[in-house]
């Protein structure tokens, strides 16, 4: 399958991926809405979107009292609306922090990958996010050792 | 490999178990299912309650989805002994079910405060759905409800009977609230916070007894102060239900002890969920974990070894939730170790409040607390669960979180946690959705 492969030396943090991924989850251009989110590093001089690995064990799915995740056509783990009550186990389950929870609707919300075609990659003017067929992986963990030494040396 | 599987309870680590059979087997065994109820979800229940689902949501397995897996139910029926020599299990009808390996998932009960009038009309528990038909018949906008307990079970459902319109009283005997799920600080947040939306809480107080008053309950407490109320709800603990197995072989202490394949005793007797006894992750001893993620873990690891495979278990991670008018409140693992290294941050205007727990460099423990609608509360949640139960070393990230309890997430992604967990699997293999017949229906 496809997955959201991060390429974090090449995010600038403009937060294109953001706005077309809330969009294309609620409708509404708003960050808080977005299921990927840019993280800074170094003193906002390093930036690396986050979100869902769709990982092999799917936490979030396995977790669900009522069968309300499943696996989609392309292989991401996705919410079912009509069957989630948002009783949060998977937000508690999931040990990556990449469940979302929306308070207006009391639905969880994750990425799944856009059906196919995901928003952020589309949206990336650097190609900082790619949708590719590979195996997931941590991508933004050497990245960020790298690029945290500054907050590790307790300048700020 | 063996060919005739019994399941005892319809419960979470019941349904688990028999998907896990039926997705792991190579040749086709049969299935036997004694469940007392029809299996349904009890974490769904308080969403039943607020009438934010129908009743049909609840149902985990529905008589047509069970004749889809293969599986004679026997519904509506209790086990009342087994005979580990003879490999055969007695029902309350009388009806022998013989087994060549079986899996004993029976879960838990409500129990109710020891006093006089604690079996009285007006006065319910909250834990089998029969139970939630029962307090849904009796609340009404303006019911005054008095809740005895103010454990998660409580809370689970405080949402659902404000949302009801009803006016609530919490009472309970420890000092705080939430004894068993955060710390005194965390506690203290989430009692202002419920003053703060209405909710009345008296810690401290030992209810002596519930007597009629017109119809209506009064109930009365050692430090005086009598309340009364239309509704009584006992939220005052579980206990495993194991009575019926005391004759049988299979070795009890807290729950039945089970080994690393959650094997009874009696190597052909398995036991998931609340009844077991088995392996904790972060202590490596054996402890009766009775929440839905442990039954749901055990319930899968039961079944792939059922269906032939061989499947450790590396423990459960007690992992708790609640939603409180709109404050999450979640604690993992060892948040109660008194030997452990610990840092904490409070904003009590939010309010927020992170608690962290080390041995070592590892992340042994944690309580989190925060408004759902701040989105770091929801995200944070998750990464404490994943720091904890990879337990990475933290290295120098360790000091920088006890300066910054709230910072988790560079922590979380500078220490590699995600490389530590992705080839985390509890079946070691990718797991399957819940299928084209939805678990529930």
């Amino acid at each position: 399958m496809s997955v959201l492969r991060i390429h974090p030396e090449k995010c600038t943090g403009c937060l294109r991926c953001e706005l077309a991924c809330s969009y294309m989850q609620t409708g509404d251009y708003q960050p808080a809405k977005s299921v990927i989110r840019v993280s800074p590093f170094e003193g906002h001089t390093s930036y690396a979107p986050y979100t869902c690995t769709q990982c092999a064990e799917g936490w979030c799915m396995t977790a669900c009292p009522v069968g309300a995740i499943t696996i989609s056509a392309v292989g991401a783990k996705d919410v079912l609306d009509d069957r989630c009550v948002g009783c949060k186990l998977c937000t508690i389950a999931c040990p990556y922090g990449t469940m979302f929870y929306d308070p207006a609707t009391r639905k969880a919300f994750k990425c799944n990958l856009c059906g196919g075609d995901p928003a952020c990659a589309e949206a990336c003017p650097t190609a900082a996010i790619t949708y590719e067929d590979v195996a997931t992986g941590d991508w933004l963990g050497d990245f960020a050792g790298e690029r945290t030494a500054r907050v590790l040396s307790g300048a700020r | 490999m063996a060919a005739r599987h019994l399941i005892i309870g319809g419960g979470t680590a019941g349904m688990n178990a028999i998907r896990t059979i039926r997705e792991e087997e190579t040749e086709r065994s049969t299935i036997t299912l004694v469940s007392a109820e029809r299996p349904y979800s009890r974490m769904v229940l308080p969403y039943y309650l607020d009438r934010s689902i129908a009743e049909s949501h609840v149902f985990t397995a529905t008589p047509k989805v069970l004749a889809g897996w293969g599986v004679t139910a026997h519904v509506g029926k209790r086990a009342t002994a087994l005979d580990t020599k003879a490999n055969v299990c007695t029902l309350d009808d009388g009806t022998k079910v013989e087994y060549d390996d079986c899996l004993i998932a029976t879960g838990s009960s409500a129990v109710r405060a020891p006093v006089p009038g604690a079996d009285g009309p007006g006065v319910h528990s909250f834990w089998t759905l029969e139970q939630a038909r029962g307090v849904i018949a009796q609340i009404r906008p303006g019911s005054h409800v008095v809740m005895v307990g103010a454990g998660f079970i409580a809370f689970t459902i405080l949402n659902s009977i404000l949302a009801l319109g009803a006016t609530l009283t919490i009472v309970e005997m420890a000092p705080r609230i939430l004894p068993r799920m955060i710390d005194d600080t965390g506690a203290g947040l989430v009692e202002e916070w419920l003053k703060r939306h209405g909710v009345k809480v008296r810690t401290g107080v030992r209810l002596t007894k519930i007597t009629d008053a017109k119809g209506r309950q009064k109930l009365s407490f050692t430090t005086g102060g009598d309340l009364v109320a239309d509704v009584v709800i006992m939220a005052t603990g579980i206990r495993t239900n194991l009575d019926w197995l005391k004759d049988s072989g299979v070795r009890v202490n807290q729950g039945i002890v089970v080994d690393e394949h959650l094997r009874s005793s009696v190597p052909n007797v398995y036991a998931a969920g609340d009844v077991a006894e088995g392996r904790d992750l972060i202590s490596g001893a054996n402890a009766v974990h009775a929440i839905e993620p442990t039954a749901q873990e055990h319930g899968r690891v039961v079944g792939a070894n059922m269906a032939g495979k061989t499947v450790s278990y590396r423990g459960s991670l007690i992992i708790n939730i609640v939603e409180v008018c709109h404050l999450d409140v979640a604690s993992f693992g060892a948040w109660e170790d008194a030997r452990a290294e610990t840092a904490s941050g409070v904003k009590a205007d939010r309010p927020a409040y992170r608690k962290l727990l080390w041995r070592g460099e590892r992340l042994v423990g944690a309580i989190i607390l925060g408004p759902s609608s701040d989105i770091w509360t929801t995200n944070d949640v998750g990464m404490l669960k994943g720091l904890v139960q990879s337990g990475v070393g933290l290295g120098r990230w360790k000091a920088h979180l006890k300066a910054n309890p709230f910072d988790i997430k560079p922590a979380f992604i500078a220490t590699k946690t995600t490389s530590a967990l992705l080839p985390e699997t509890i079946l070691g293999r990718p797991s399957k959705a819940p299928g084209e017949t939805p678990v529930a229906v």
